[in-house]
This record gives structure tokens, sequence and C-alpha cells, in this order.
């Protein structure tokens, strides 16, 4: 009885002992890399025949917009590379000029975007401008204050589309990396 | 600052790493006093016990079903962020958990009443539990985002924790009701010092393709937080007093509840045992120090969206703001104070029992042999027993079980030494030993399970361990 006692304590013992943990390298977590990409949508700007036609002039639409979704620093202090991709669509009878321009805090431009389209038909017009290491500044992007939209009638304002519900939009979305770990 | 640091630190490695102790070597562990906080119908032969004050019972474990250290530290040439992606963020399912408890008894005590057959215990002692699960989609959203995952939903029904610490103020009855059947009894005051839990959370989050523009976003939540006693604490850390802060709130200055427990042992016949426990059915009361923050409502965003001819309704209109407060108003964050109630893990143990091997007296007095039982308590014990035991836990995703299979050995009335075999969702290879000591009035016990992972720690999904010192009497002979 007390050798059962003995072995097992002895066992108790051992297990104890022998008990060890492999070589773990908790340094790995310096290597640990944790960057998602996030996209959504940025800015539609949506401007029907009609009203150019209601107006005089040549200037459609211009405005300056606030827009901190940039600048925020949950986002301008994280992001590393990502794109905006524009598409821009003219069903109008005239030929358009939209621009688009960056501006930061104190009202400068970093970046303009400009896209003239053809009376219609047209096809959709589709631009993508890289932000990051192999492309545009991502300064530009994190000093993103507002937007300033202009729209410029190229034509006249009398004339009328053939096309249905005739417009010129532009669609804008944003896929951007940032970096949640180094 | 650096007494928050630790605080705060420990906090989270309790909510992440430690769950409610399955003790499957102490249940039934007759000759162990603390083996009556887990079966209040155990059977008993002690004339009086006193545990040492704050070293009579103290056990913890840490379990996480998922994955070990090991997985994600080990030094085998992979790279890390593979091991990640693979084993965490996708290895993992919902039903995983990060998981543990702890607990130090305070003081506790046990005498026999006039009626040899009833026997009394009493104590107070300090518990933490927290669980917290795999919260999959929210993990795979943040590591890699929302990009390239069109109509994906990411489900927020996966956060789902809940943690606590609070002390406990019990006083339990034992009563032996004839020579086959013993019944007990403890009734339980908590005094909750903080508490925290999320989980009856719902909604998701999805990327479609936008009516307007490109994609629309769309955020549906059902999310809530509720807390008592997190802000009391947290100012104690301002105020570096948290070990008053805790006294305080532990002693009857934070929340109460009431709850019981049940048990009973019955002798099938002189050699075949059944027992049963059902503990911690109770409650607890929020109502002091409570803060309930929730995120309720739905909201589809398609960026800033410029129409005209409205958009020149009102040249000074700032869309930004206009989009920001749209969200905000369709899906208010809110916190609010009002009172709730939360119920306590109950847990459930069985088992059956073959003692065998040469009958022996017992340590108590008693006009008692192994064919007939005295007045007193059953004195006449096996030397060898053999059985198996269940545990059933309630948690948020439903109850949890385990089954063990045991061999205990006395080795006349000096010790008492019981092996486990366990298989639960955390490992199917735990095996378990523990012993029981008497030196004189002095007894001593230490068990651990889960010892085969002793041979790389790091790779242990489990761990436990509980340990104690009582100063044990049968009267006098």
């Amino acid at each position: 009885m007390k050798r059962i006692g003995t072995y097992l304590w002895v066992v108790f013992a051992t297990l104890l002992i022998v008990s060890c943990v492999e070589e773990q390298d908790f340094n790995q977590y310096d290597d640990l890399s944790v960057t998602p990409t996030y996209e959504a949508s940025v800015l539609y700007l949506e401007v029907p025949e009609r009203s150019i036609n209601q107006l005089t002039g040549t200037n459609v639409y211009s405005r300056d917009f606030n827009f901190d979704a940039f600048s925020e620093d949950v986002f301008s202090k994280r992001v590393i590379e990502g794109v905006l991709t524009y598409e821009v669509e003219n069903t109008t009878s005239k030929p358009l000029e939209v621009e688009i321009r960056f501006l930061d805090e104190a009202g400068t431009v970093l970046d303009t975007e400009q896209f003239v389209l053809g009376p219609e038909p047209t096809a959709v017009l589709i631009n993508e401008t890289y932000y990051g290491p192999y492309g545009e500044d991502i300064n530009i992007i994190k000093n993103t204050s507002s937007i300033f939209v202009t729209a410029t009638n190229l034509g006249d304002t009398s004339s009328t589309s053939s096309q249905e519900n005739p417009m010129v939009t532009l669609k804008s979305s944003a896929k951007f990396k940032v970096r949640i770990k180094e | 600052m650096i007494a928050r640091k630790y605080f705060i630190i420990t906090a989270l490695w309790a909510g992440l790493f430690v769950h409610a102790q399955n003790k499957q070597l102490l249940y039934d562990f007759t000759e162990v006093p603390q083996a009556l906080m887990i079966n209040p119908g155990m059977e008993t032969d002690f004339s009086w016990y006193a545990g040492i004050p704050a070293l009579s019972g103290i056990s913890f474990q840490a379990g996480s079903s998922g994955i070990s250290v090991n997985d994600i530290f080990a030094d085998d040439g992979l790279d890390i962020n593979d091991k990640v992606r693979d084993r965490a963020i996708y290895g993992m399912s919902i039903q995983d958990e990060l998981s543990g408890t702890y607990q130090v008894e305070i003081f506790n005590g046990g005498f026999r009443g006039k009626d040899p057959s009833v026997f009394y215990s009493f104590g107070l002692y300090n518990e933490g539990d927290a669980i917290g699960y795999w919260f999959r989609d929210y993990a795979i959203l943040g590591y890699e985002g929302n990009a390239d995952r069109l109509n994906q939903r990411f489900d927020l029904s996966h956060l789902k924790t809940r943690g606590e610490m609070l002390n406990v103020f019990h006083f339990g009855v034992n009563k032996k009701v004839s020579s086959d059947l013993i019944l007990g009894a403890r009734g339980k005051i908590y005094s909750s010092i903080f508490d925290f839990n999320s989980v009856n959370n719902d909604g998701y989050f999805v990327t479609t393709e936008g009516e307007n523009n490109v994609y629309a976003s769309t955020l549906n939540a059902d999310l809530e937080l509720r807390t008592s006693g997190v802000n009391a604490i947290d100012h104690a850390l301002d105020d570096d007093n948290v070990p008053a802060t805790i006294i305080k709130r532990g002693l009857f200055g934070g929340n109460l509840g009431l709850g019981v427990d049940l048990g009973f042992t019955y002798y099938l016949n002189p050699q075949t045992v059944v027992t049963g426990s059902l503990l911690d059915l109770g409650f607890i009361y929020h109502a002091n120090d409570v803060e309930n923050f929730s995120l309720q409502g739905e909201a589809t965003i398609e960026g800033m969206e410029i129409i005209l001819p409205d958009a020149l309704s009102d040249p000074n209109q700032d869309f930004w703001q206009n989009l920001v407060d749209d969200v905000e108003g369709f899906i208010p964050f809110e916190k609010e104070t009002t009172g709730y109630l939360t119920f306590r893990p109950t847990k459930l143990y069985g088992s059956i029992r073959y003692n065998f091997g040469e009958p022996m007296q017992g340590s108590a007095q008693c006009d008692c042999d192994y064919r007939t039982s005295g007045k007193g308590p059953n004195a006449v014990k096996y030397r060898n027993s053999i059985g198996g035991q269940l545990y059933v836990i309630n948690r948020p995703r439903g109850p949890q079980s385990a089954i063990t299979a045991f061999y205990q050995r006395r080795f006349g009335n000096f010790m008492a030494m019981k092996a486990t075999y366990t298989a639960d969702k955390f490992t199917f290879t735990n095996i378990g030993l523990g012993a029981s000591i008497q030196v004189g009035p002095v007894n001593f016990y230490l068990m651990a399970d889960n010892l085969l992972a002793y041979r790389n720690i790091a790779d242990s999904n489990y761990t436990s361990f509980q340990f104690g010192l009582n100063i044990i009497s049968w009267g006098k002979k």
C-alpha cells in the first residue's frame, strides 16, 4: 500500500518536474502586421439636364464641401495607400467639364481631378488615382479637409438629349489600406 | 498610472483567459471539507473544521478552446502573420472561448450540530469569473477590412462576453436523512464588486452595390454593454484606492443577490453511491453604479450625395455634417443607468461511484462498521473507488459539459488520492491528480489537472490547480 502511495507521489512529482515549455519567441509580435483595407463610397453628384438648361452662363455648379472623413485622426494617422475611383457619365446633349479639387484646412489646393465629357452618347468614364508609395503623395489624402466641385457647361442651354432622364453623374469610391499595428 | 495599467492588464487577462472551473478532482473528495462547496449534500464525517483564513481554498483555472500560446509564438520559423490569419482569425470558430475563473476562500468553517446527523458549514469567498467567445467577424473586419467583400455580412452577434468579481457569503446545512441518503443545501448572498456583460448582441455590417453611388454601406446594430461597479473601479484607479473600493463593494457596498446550492448523496447499495449537486442557482440585481451603453438602429450610406436642383435650396448646408448627423440619428449611441438583473452561471454535477477493496474505519467516532451504519456520520470507507462524473455549466452560448472518469485510493486515514480523466471542449487528454494529506488535525490538499500538457505548457489549452489548508477534528475517539 505504501508502495502505491509512493508511486503516485513519484508520478505527481515527476510530472511537475518534467513540465516544460517549448521555446517561444515572443519577439515575433514585432513582426505582426495588421493592415486591413476598407472601401466605401465618397461623393455622388447628379445634375439633370433640365437644371443645366435653367441656368444662365456656363457655371452649372460650384461648391466647396466640408469633408472631414480623410482628415480624422483615426484615418489620417493610419492610412498607408489606396485608390480613389471615379465613374463619370454624361447623358445630356452638351459637353461638360467636371473638376474636383482637394483642399487642406487653409484652402490650399492639394490635388485636382478633371473630367471632360462630350455630349451624349458617351461611355462611362472611369478614372482611378492611386495614392501612396506607387502613386500620388498620400499626404494629399491625409490633409484633405474639403472638396471643391465645379461643373461647367461647355455647350448651350437649350438643347435636349434624346436619352431618357438625361443627366451628368459623378460616382466615387475610396479603397484605402490602414495600419492598425506596425 | 502603474496601478491602472496592471489592473487593466489583469482584468483583461482575467476576462480573456480565465472560466468557471470544473472541479472534477475536488468533487465528492470527502476527505476535503471544501468538497462541501460543490456538493452541499456530500457525505461528511467531520466533527468540525476550520479553514486557515485565505489559505483554505485557492483555485484557479484558465482555458482557451481554440488556440494556445504555442500556436502563435512557437519558434517554428513560420511567419506570425500566417499563423495569426490561419490559426486565430480563420482558425477559431464563434464557439471557441477564452475564459476562466479563480476563487479564494477568505474564511470557511463547519461544525456538527447537537443532532449528529446535521453538519453546518459557512464562510466567505471571493470569486472572479469571465468568458469571451471568439468575435470572428469583428476580427476579420479589423484584420482584413471590408474591401473586395461585396455582400458579405459581418455578424455583430459574434460579440459575446461577460465577467464579474464578487464576494459570496454562504451558510450550508448537510443532513444525513437516512443510512442511504444525505441531503444538503447552501444559501448564498452575493455581493457584486463589478460586473460587465454584452451577450444579447445582434446586427450586421455589409457593403453592397449602391443605388446611386458605387457602394452602399449598411450598419444594422443592436448592441448593448451593461456594467456595474466598473465606473467605481475606474475612479478608484484614479484615486489610487482600488483595494479599499473592492473591499467596500465586496462587503455589501455594491450590488446584492441571492442564490442557493442543492446536493445529495444516495447509496444504491453499501458500495455504490450516486451524487448530484446544482450550484449557484441565483441572481444579482445591479442597481448601484450602473452604466449601460447601447447602439441600436440601422443606416445605409452611399457617401455625400449632391443631387441638383435640391442641393441648391440651401447654399450653406454642410453635407458632411448632415451625413454624420443622419447616421448618429439612425443609430444613436446611448448611455443610461437603469438597473439590470444577471443570473449566475449555474453548474450541475453528478456522479456514480463504486467502492471496493477492504473496508476501513473512518476517522469519525461512531457505532458502526461496514455492514451497519451508526447514528452519526457515515464513517466506513473503502480503500478504492471508481466511477464517473458529469459537469454542466450554463454559458452565454448554451450549456457546456464535461465528463470524467476517476479512480480514488485511500491510504488509511493519512492520505487519499484521486486520479481523473476528463474530456471537454478544451481537451480530450485531460488527466488530473489530487491528493489530500492528513497529519494530525492538519489537512492539506493539492490538485492539478491537464498534467500531460505540462510537457509543453505553452501548447496547453487548459490548466487549473487548487490547494488549501484546514484544521479538521473528528471529535474524541
